[in-house]
This record gives C-alpha cells, structure tokens and sequence, in this order.
C-alpha cells in the first residue's frame, strides 16, 4: 500500500478515504481480511494511533467490522458498499460540476462530451485488456 | 519495600517550570509541557535552544536551577532507568567494545534488557555481534545506538536527534521503527530541527524557542480543527 | 550489591591492560637491579682484592656484605617503585576523567544505570585498591624471586641473608610493607581516606568545573586541617595536655569523620549537582 498523505488534512481522514476509495474501486473486497492496526501503521508509515482512530472511524461508519479476537474485515454488508461508491461518484461529481460550471456551456453539451470521452476511455481500456 | 504509584500515577511525563543556566546563560526559562506514554511527542527548535539540555534534565544529567520534573507522578530514582531510557546523539558505549559485548554490558545492569529483541534487531538492520563500535559507519553507529535503547522494556524512550547525520536510507529504517511494533504503547520523546519526513509520525508537537515552549499542540486536532499542517502552524508562531 | 561488584569488575578489566604492563616493567626493572647491583658489587670485590691485593675477610669487613638492602636501595629498584605510584595516583584522576573523554561519553551510560551512583564512587575505589594490593601481593613475590637470583649471583660468603622486615625497615617500604597489622592500618587506612578525599574533589571540578576546581582544592585542604587539629590543637594550645593514646583515639573519630564527609559529600555531588 503505498498512499500519499498531505500535511494538512487529518491523517485519519485521509486513511478512512483511501479505504473508502479501494471499496469504490474493487480493490478491496467485500469481507476481505484488513491489517492489524499496527500493520496498516507501519506498511503506510503513519503513527500507530493515527491508524487506530482511522479503524475507530471505520467501524463507527460501518466500513468494516470486527468478529471477536479476529482480524478486521471488510464489511460485506451491500447497503454500506453501495453508500460508499455514491459517495465517491457524488465527490467526483461535484467537483466537475464546480470545475465546469463557470465556463458557460449548456448541461446537454456537458453531458454529450462525458458521454462521448466515458466511451472513447472506455474502448481504450478494451483494447489495452488482454 | 519498592513504593507502589498508585493514584496519580497517571503515565506521563511532566516537564515543569524548568530553568536551566549555564555559566551566565540563561538556557531554558520556564519551560512546561507533558508527553504521554503511548503517544510520540516531538521538541522542535532551532539548533542550541536547549532541546538537548530538556531530556539531560528530565534523566538527571544535568542539575536543573528550578522547577520540578515527574515521571509517573513521582520524581527521577534510580529504579527509573529501568522505566526510562536516553538514547543521545552519540553512542555511549567505549569505541573499542564489540556490540556483543556492549549487549552483554546491558544485560548485566538492566533488568528490562531483552536480550532477544536485541538479537532481533541486529538483524533486522544487518549487523553483527562481533562488529566494533568503532569501526562503524555513521547511519549503523546510530542504528546501534538505537537498539540499544529498544531492547530495553521500557516505557518510555527519549531520542536526542535520531535522524540528523544520517544517509535516507538509514534514516527510513529508523523512521520505520517508529510505526512498528517496538514502540507500542511506549511514551517517545524525540527532537528535531526539521520535521519534514516525520510529520505523519508524530502525535504531539512542542515548540520552543528562547527558552520556553511557545506552543504544544497535537497535530491530528490542528489539522482536523484548523486544516494546518504542522509546518503551517510553525510559520504562524515565528511570524508573530 | 550485585551491580556493585559488576562496576568493580567492570573497572577492573578496562585497566587490566595498562596493569599487566605496569606488573611487567616492575619486573623488568627489579630484576635489572638485581643484576646490576649483584655485578658492581662482585666487580667491585673483584677490584679490591685482586688489584688491591685485600683478603676476602677483609674486604667483607670494609666494605660490607651484600645484603638485600643494596637492592633495595638502589636505584632501578626505588623508581620501579615509583613508577608504579605515579601511575596510580594518575589514574586515581583518570579513573574518573576518562568516562568524559571522548565523543563516546561513558559517563551518560553510567550515570543511567538503575543503581545508585554511589557504587560508581565505590566501584572505582575498590578497583584502586585491588590494583594497589596486587603491585604489594606483586613486590611480596618479588621478594622472594629477588633473594633467590642473589643467592646466585654472590657466593655465600659475601652475603648475609636478611629476612625481609630486616631490609624493609627504615624506608619507603616500611610504610608499603608494615611490619604490624596496627601500621597497616594506620597507612593503608590513611591512603583510603586520601583516595576518597581526591575522588570528592575530582566530583567538585566535574560539577562545578572552573569553580570547581577551587571547590575541590579547598575541600581538600579542609580535610587535611581536620587531620591535623587534633595534634595541632593539643601541641600548641593545650600544651600536650592529652595522652597519645587519647590523641590517638581523637585522630581516628577525625578520621572516620573525614571519610564518611567525603562519601557523604561525594554522594550528593553525584546524585545532583553533577553534569555530563
């Protein structure tokens, strides 16, 4: 795991952030076994109490549940998952529409230009696919 | 009869009103803040402003003129050295010792030595036994100097400038060490000049400068409160 | 106690190199006077009654015979002596300033050890004793070696075979070798209490330092009038009103005063005011 942390930002928050990114992506799976605490603290270089508030919060939003003495896990609960995908996308898509509003161009022509790169990306992607 | 710490035995470190003269020079003019075990409290400075002279005071290497220092509620004894460790920014051990030899010395005095984590360590950083303190390099000397604190079970660590003079990749291995399992729930104190790689590393900030602390803050709170990164908050004091 | 005895040991072996060397010129040196002393004085007789044409008897009679007391009064043996006394007494100082010495300040390490720093003060003097008990243990063997190399080297007749109080008294070595356990006591004692008192000086110069210095030589001085006010008191101000014996039993509570001011003050020193 390699992230980039910024200074100004609490760590924590950024922690639970790429969490929430992975989820969104894939990367983690649903159910599948996360580090212990003090792992995660030093595979991101973040100080071992950074880390435990990170957990503290991501139980706390359901993103991850602990059974007993195990190792935490991922949540497979597909309500939560699906929060957290909207989350991401509605992020995303505030900050476009807050990038693109002040150039004045009309929604539609907006909409047909994302429509037109999701589906130029998209057959690149296919094609890089082996 | 050992004396039990009991109520008020909360484990800190407290630093209180400390001054400290050399000669004419007034070094530390009431100086106050704590560090908690289990959280990584950093002294921050420009160089002289007496960081050093902070942690010689709270072992009892330098008298102080006034003030009071606790640890765990009670004053430094003897016995504390078992709770309380030093690792300056030279190693102190002859130059002519082997690092075996130097794991035997501490063996012998130290009830908290942990002999194992020490033979651990050693191999962790790729080193050996029967190597002669003098004979290392700069990064590995500081790395020794390190495990010689570490293997000890103590509570609390005090590392005077554990990443000055030190090549990066010395320095990773060190900063390493900070996040891993060795210094669990332990209290470090640490000092620096520079913050930049450890800002991720730390809990607390204690900044000081002309012989007081000017600010103590802990850095998660500063960033969630006030969206500032540690060095933010180090311009602004200096500014003002 | 236990940590104790490990800084004895510990003090012990970081001299224990200097010491052999120490033991082996000792040797080197008593046994050159023997020879040396052991062939002047057989060139000597040579000399007189061959060149001289003096009998045997005579010679013996004029010259004396060869005893012990050549070597020892001779001059490679009194500076192996003293040789091994100003080493010593410098490292009685250099016991102490070495642990400062250096990027590798020892004194951290030890001033952080969970024992009371006391058992510095007393680790260094015990191993100052050890060394100077091993050099007498070493003059003792020496000794014997010595007396025997002279049966060797100077017949029979030109010899007379002293025991060893007989050529020891009325020198130095009265006071290195005493003839009673009382004067064993009495300088061995009196040389403890001096280590003692220089240990607490040193302690002053390296809490204080400029100033320090002062401190410690004050101190010392101190020490030394208490010492003397006992006799000084009695000789000139009561007029040797007291009996020795009475004196003498003043002197030794002075003593004991002394020693336990400087184990005293040497403890404070150490425990806070001293500085790496």
């Amino acid at each position: 795991m390699n992230v980039k942390f910024n200074n100004r930002d609490p760590v924590y928050v950024q922690v639970v952030r790429f969490f929430k990114e992975q989820i969104a992506k894939g990367l983690f799976e649903p159910g599948q076994e996360i580090p212990s605490r003090r792992e995660l603290a030093h595979q991101l270089k973040i100080n071992p109490n950074t880390a435990q508030r990170a957990y503290k919060e991501m139980e706390e939003q359901g993103l991850i549940f602990t059974e007993g003495n195990l190792p935490s896990r991922i949540t497979k609960d597909e309500g939560v998952l699906k929060k957290v995908r909207k989350e991401l996308i509605v992020e995303a898509v505030e900050t476009f529409v807050h990038s693109v509003r002040t150039i004045n161009v009309p929604l539609e022509e907006v909409l047909h230009i994302v429509k037109e790169y999701y589906e130029k990306d998209d057959f690149t992607r296919g094609n890089t696919r082996d | 009869m050992k004396r039990m710490i009991l109520q008020g035995g909360i484990p800190v470190i407290e630093v209180k009103n400390v001054t400290k003269k050399f000669g004419r020079k007034e070094v530390l003019k009431g100086v106050s803040f704590t560090a908690e075990k289990g959280q990584i409290t950093c002294l921050i400075g420009i160089n002289g402003v007496g960081k050093t002279t902070i942690m010689q005071a709270i072992m009892s290497l330098i008298p102080i003129n006034s003030g009071e220092i606790f640890i765990d509620g009670s004053k430094l004894t003897k016995d504390s050295y078992e709770k309380i460790i030093f690792i300056p920014d030279t190693i102190t051990m002859p130059p002519q010792m082997r690092i075996g030899d130097a794991f035997a010395f501490m063996d012998d005095f130290y009830q908290s030595w942990n002999q194992k984590r020490a033979e651990e360590l050693l191999e962790f950083f790729k080193l050996e036994e029967t190597e002669r303190i003098s004979e290392l390099s700069k990064g590995n000397t500081a790395k020794v100097n390190m495990l010689l604190g570490l293997a000890l079970d103590v509570d609390y660590l005090l590392m005077d400038e554990p990443f000055s003079g030190i090549d990066i990749f010395s320095r990773e291995e060190i900063a390493n060490v900070f996040t891993s399992h060795l210094i669990e729930d332990r209290g470090v104190i640490i000092t620096t000049h520079e913050i930049n790689d450890i800002e991720h590393l730390i809990d607390k900030v204690v900044l000081i400068d002309n012989g007081v602390v000017l600010k103590e803050f802990n850095v998660e709170e500063v960033r969630e409160k006030e969206g500032k990164s540690v060095i933010d908050v180090l311009r602004e004091v200096y500014e003002s | 106690m236990n940590r104790y005895l490990k800084l004895v040991n510990f003090e012990f072996n970081r001299f224990f190199k200097l010491y052999v060397v120490l033991v082996i010129v000792t040797i080197i040196m008593q046994i050159i006077a023997v020879i040396v002393e052991s062939r002047r004085y057989m060139q000597e007789a040579e000399n007189v009654i061959y060149g001289e044409m003096m009998s045997k008897a005579d010679f013996i009679k004029n010259y004396e015979a060869f005893t012990m007391q050549r070597i020892v009064q001779s001059n490679w043996f009194y500076w192996s002596i003293a040789f091994c006394a100003v080493i010593l007494l410098i490292y009685v100082f250099f016991i102490w300033y070495r642990d400062w010495l250096g990027k590798n300040s020892f004194i951290y390490r030890l001033l952080m050890l969970p024992t009371a720093r006391l058992n510095l003060y007393f680790a260094k003097a015990t191993a100052i004793l050890i060394f100077v008990f091993g050099l007498v243990a070493l003059q003792l063997f020496l000794f014997s070696i010595e007396t025997q190399l002279v049966k060797w080297m100077i017949p029979a007749e030109f010899r007379v075979d002293l025991p060893m109080s007989e050529y020891i008294r009325f020198n130095y070595l009265s006071i290195i070798l005493p003839s009673s356990i009382f004067d064993f006591f009495i300088f061995y004692g009196i040389g403890i209490i001096a280590v003692f008192i220089m240990f607490t000086a040193i302690l002053f110069e390296r809490c204080y330092r400029l100033k320090g210095i002062i401190f410690g030589i004050s101190y010392g001085l101190v020490s030394f009038g208490f010492f003397l006010m006992p006799l000084l008191i009695n000789t000139f101000v009561l007029k040797n009103y007291f009996f020795p014996l009475e004196l003498f039993v003043m002197e030794v509570i002075v003593c004991i005063i002394i020693l336990l001011g400087a184990i005293w003050i040497g403890n404070y020193l150490l425990k806070y005011k001293i500085r790496v």
